[in-house]
């Protein structure tokens, strides 16, 4: 995997980041993108100086058959607020058919997380050709404008709770409560849950 | 049962396996049993009890069992649709097996009772519920007596429409709940049927896919996983929340993505191993709603 | 250690644990696992029960289910955080875990879940003293509920404990007309229910007192009668056996039905293994963590050549067994099993540990030439 697009503000994040839920939270996306199509339209929208967000860090892979679904969950574990993946029209396919055979997957996955309670508006699947350097610079804006309204997903990389020292270093240091034991509730047991879900520093870089 | 006993001591006498897998009566209820000798037949079991799925004993990497020699094995309808997933993954050779079909009329919940409960809407697994499969097709012989239907229990997809009508942050608060539960112990995985990877992705450290530690971010990465893996694969045996030892209800995750494959890709799970699984092929026409 | 028993009401439980979370103290206790256990006529699924932190009376199930999970969670979390890490200019700075635990209080907790915390304790303080169990055990007093046996799977008599044991408990509630008789074993026993003597009442002078102290004991017998039956094993010649059939056919026996889940290991109150884990968090720092672990999966002791000492089920349940029942006694001199029967009831597949142990002192016995014990049907099991 080779990394571009280096953001252009700070790699570390400062140690508060509580700005980032009011106005000028800026969502923090990456992208899964195959080499062959969407990868080069990303290049071109940025040669061509299109205007485009610098939220995005490109993670490019051969094909979108090659990007699996535990690339979005690390994303979302290291402190993303939204993912992109994209790669080559049907039939446009280096490989002939990994994008055929990452639909099926993405359509599958894209319904598991939302039922996890992933919202799926932070999730975007796009084809986007070489030749497609305005698209690309759209599916990015957006992207970034959904994520915006939703606000940052720091609640996911949370929930492993505060366990950075810069700043609270063990404030999750037990399970956290009702962790553990007893049996399943039924989902109209469920709901306060939300108050009890530990709130993480969304600290990642 | 003595059809069951009978056709058991036939292959083990005649030679043509060494060990029968079936059930018998344990100390606390129904349980496997791994039967080597006719005199033994004796100890075979079916009744409402009969919960297991005993697919799960053909990882052809449980290697305590190959040693045993070819083995036949006592499946319901919906255990020979795990068997057919092994076979539609090359995990194992039609040949190389014997599957002695029973028919049947449901199973319990729970197989730690007794004697058999009567079955009603409380106590019948929720994964009898329209099972298309109480004869099975697929096996060489089928034995015991023809069975009514199992009562009717729609409370697994009432249970998923439920989830379904939250908002999505709801669903989080609730999983983030359940989840928080799970000690990543993989019980779960052990108990499927279709979980019989060589080397399961949690166990790759370089680079550590999964995160190990079982709070609710660990869990909810092997969760999304694991379901992921089962998408049109898993038969619904319920196995796994069977085995889990702190309640997750991994049913209601197992029923949804039944429901998905099937509304994506008309996909039913099916006990004809040459029916493809979804994932892994496609069609050119997939729907592509999602996709920008 | 108390001259004279008290007694500890209904009422005055429920005032205890109020008190308890108003100071918050966290009072952990068997509890109702969903709402829906509390009803009359609840189906037995919705009867289970957990040990937690309790807030009020009515969330307390004694005397009911055995909870699921054993009390070892208070003690060794599913994770928890060894130290954390992070990167200081040209060097890494180690953050230790706080060890101050608050006092917390065990009420009610199985004879069988607290006896295992004195038995861990020495693989705990053997080589390496560790700090976080100990600080853990030291912030806990525990109060134990004797115990009615919860049904055939239990054998605690067979392993030197019995229904109402004292061991690891700072004192003990029994079940009396009206409420509990308590009686304290430990200094600290003793400062807790001082610190909370208006939770607890002076047992009736004279025949009242006498009438509650003889319910207590028969309740105790009764139940001491009862889990007598379930198992009964000799543990030295037991011990011998297994010493010399390492490479016994017997094994091969119990091999193919586990599916090697460590759910036994999960639920059980003395297994103690855990792996450990690097976590990075962000960049340049991180955490380290333990979790449990078991010897019963397949990886546990697969090494970075490929090479697998344990290579099937049928030796890593060997190693099940001979863990607890002959190396650890042999190490520590004690039996690293509570008969609880958790692991028998937990298992997914009916591996029975009773069961197991019957059959191998069985053959221990023909081995010993104590004469003939009359299972044969044991026998005929291992060969299948
Ligand atoms: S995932 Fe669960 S329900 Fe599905 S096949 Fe595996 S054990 Fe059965
Ligand atoms: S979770 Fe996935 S990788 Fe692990 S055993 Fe199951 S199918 Fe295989
Ligand atoms: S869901 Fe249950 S069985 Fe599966 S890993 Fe978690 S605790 Fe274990
Ligand atoms: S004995 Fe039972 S609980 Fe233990 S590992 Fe084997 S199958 Fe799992
Ligand atoms: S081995 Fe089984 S019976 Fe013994 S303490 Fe552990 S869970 Fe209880």
């Amino acid at each position: 995997m080779s990394v571009v697009n280096q953001p252009q503000r700070s790699g570390e994040r400062a140690p508060d980041d509580s700005g980032r839920a009011t106005a000028e939270f800026e969502p923090r996306i990456t992208a899964f993108v195959c080499n062959w199509c969407t990868y080069t339209g990303a290049d071109l929208a940025g040669t061509s100086r299109l205007h485009m967000a610098s939220n995005v860090r490109i993670i490019r892979l051969p094909c979108t058959g090659r990007i699996d679904h535990v690339f979005i969950v690390k994303a979302f574990e290291r402190g993303a607020d939204g993912v992109i993946v994209s790669g080559c029209h049907p039939a446009d396919c280096h490989y002939t058919a990994g994008n055929y055979h990452a639909r099926r997957r993405f359509g599958v996955f894209r319904e598991l997380l939302s039922f996890l309670g992933v919202d799926p508006e932070r999730l975007t699947f796009s084809w986007v050709s070489a030749s497609e350097g305005g698209k690309w610079a759209d599916v990015v804006n957006e992207t970034i404008e959904r994520v915006r309204r939703l606000g940052p997903f720091d609640s996911y990389h949370g929930l492993a709770g505060a366990a950075t020292p810069a700043d609270d270093p063990f404030a999750r240091f037990e399970m956290p409560a009702g962790a553990t034991g007893g049996t399943a509730a039924a989902p109209a047991d469920g709901h306060d849950a939300a108050s009890q879900a530990p709130s993480g520093t969304g600290d990642a870089s | 049962m003595s059809e069951l006993q009978d056709t058991a001591r036939r292959l083990l006498d005649e030679g043509l396996v060494q060990v029968v897998i079936g059930w018998e009566e344990g100390p606390r209820g129904a349980r496997p049993v791994f039967v080597t000798s006719a005199a033994d037949c004796e100890r075979l079991i079916f009744d409402a009890r009969c919960v297991h799925n005993l697919a799960t004993f053909l990882n052809p990497r449980r290697s305590q069992i190959t040693a045993l020699g070819k083995a036949a094995v006592v499946v319901k309808g919906c255990d020979a649709k795990a068997v057919a997933g092994l076979l539609r993954e090359a995990q194992l050779e039609r040949a190389g097996i014997v599957l002695i079909g029973v028919r049947c009329g449901g199973v319990a919940g729970e197989p730690a009772t007794l004697a058999p409960p009567a079955l009603s809407a409380e106590t019948v697994s929720a994964r009898c519920w329209g099972c298309d499969v109480r004869e099975p097709e697929s096996v060489d012989m089928l034995v015991g007596e023809a069975q009514p239907e199992p009562p009717v229990t729609a409370d697994l997809d009432e249970r998923v429409a439920a989830l379904d009508a939250l908002s999505p942050a709801e669903r989080f608060a609730f999983w983030t709940k359940e989840l928080s539960r799970c000690t990543q112990c993989y019980a779960c995985r052990q108990a499927c049927p279709l979980c019989c990877c060589e080397r399961c992705i949690v166990e790759k450290t370089e680079p550590q896919w999964i995160e190990t530690s079982p709070h609710p971010r660990g869990n909810f990465a092997w969760h999304l996983t694991r379901a992921q893996h089962l998408a049109g694969r898993c038969v619904g045996c319920g196995e796994c929340e069977r085995a889990c030892p702190v309640g997750i209800p991994l049913g209601l995750i197992n029923r949804k993505l039944q429901q998905v494959v099937y509304e994506l890709y008309g996909y039913t799970v099916s006990e004809d191993p040459a029916v493809p699984a979804p994932i892994g092929a496609y069609a050119t026409d997939d729907t592509q709603d999602f996709i920008e | 250690m108390s001259e004279r028993a008290l007694l500890l009401t209904h009422d005055g439980l429920a005032t205890l644990v109020e008190e308890l979370a108003a100071a918050g103290t966290p009072a952990v206790a068997p509890a109702w696992a969903g709402d829906a256990g509390r009803a009359a006529g609840a189906s037995a699924a919705a009867r289970e029960t957990e040990y937690r932190t309790v807030s009020g009376a009515a969330e307390l199930a004694f005397g009911e289910r055995l909870p699921r999970l054993s009390l070892k969670q208070f003690f060794l979390p599913p994770t928890e955080v060894l130290f954390s890490w992070r990167r200081v200019g040209g060097g890494v700075e180690l953050i230790p875990p706080p060890t101050d635990f608050a006092a917390q209080v065990v009420l009610g907790a199985r004879p069988c879940d607290a006896a295992a915390l004195p038995i861990v304790d020495k693989v705990m303080n053997w080589d390496y003293a560790d700090e976080l169990w100990n600080a853990r055990r030291a912030a806990t007093t525990v109060f134990s509920l004797a115990c009615g046996v919860e049904d055939d799977s239990c054998f605690c008599s067979a392993v030197f404990l019995e229904p109402a044991a004292a061991r690891g408990s700072d004192g003990r509630l029994t079940p009396v007309d009206g409420g509990y008789l308590v009686e304290t074993f430990s200094d600290k026993g003793e400062a807790f229910v001082a610190a909370h003597r208006e939770s607890f009442t002076d047992l009736p002078a004279g025949a009242g007192g006498e009438v509650l102290a003889v319910q207590a004991e028969s309740f105790r017998a009764t139940a001491r009668e009862r889990v007598a039956g379930n198992l009964a094993v000799d543990h030295g010649r037991l011990r011998d056996w297994l010493d010399h059939h390492f490479d016994d056919p017997f094994w091969a026996g119990l091999g193919p039905r586990c599916n090697g889940c460590g759910v036994c290991a999960s639920v059980c109150p003395t297994c103690h293994c855990f792996d450990i884990v690097d976590e990075p968090e962000s960049v340049g720092r991180g955490v380290r963590r333990r979790n449990w672990d078991t010897c019963q999966t397949c990886v546990f002791t697969l090494h970075a050549s490929g090479h697998n000492p344990r290579q099937d089920q049928n030796a890593r349940f060997r190693q099940r067994v001979e863990h607890k029942f002959l190396v650890y006694p042999l190490k520590f001199g004690d039996v690293l099993c509570t008969g609880c029967g958790r692991c028998s009831r937990a298992c997914p597949t009916g591996q029975d540990l009773a069961e197991i142990l019957a059959d191998i002192d069985a053959r221990a016995a023909i081995d010993a030439g104590a004469g003939a014990v009359g299972d044969e049907g044991a026998a005929d099991e291992a060969a299948s």
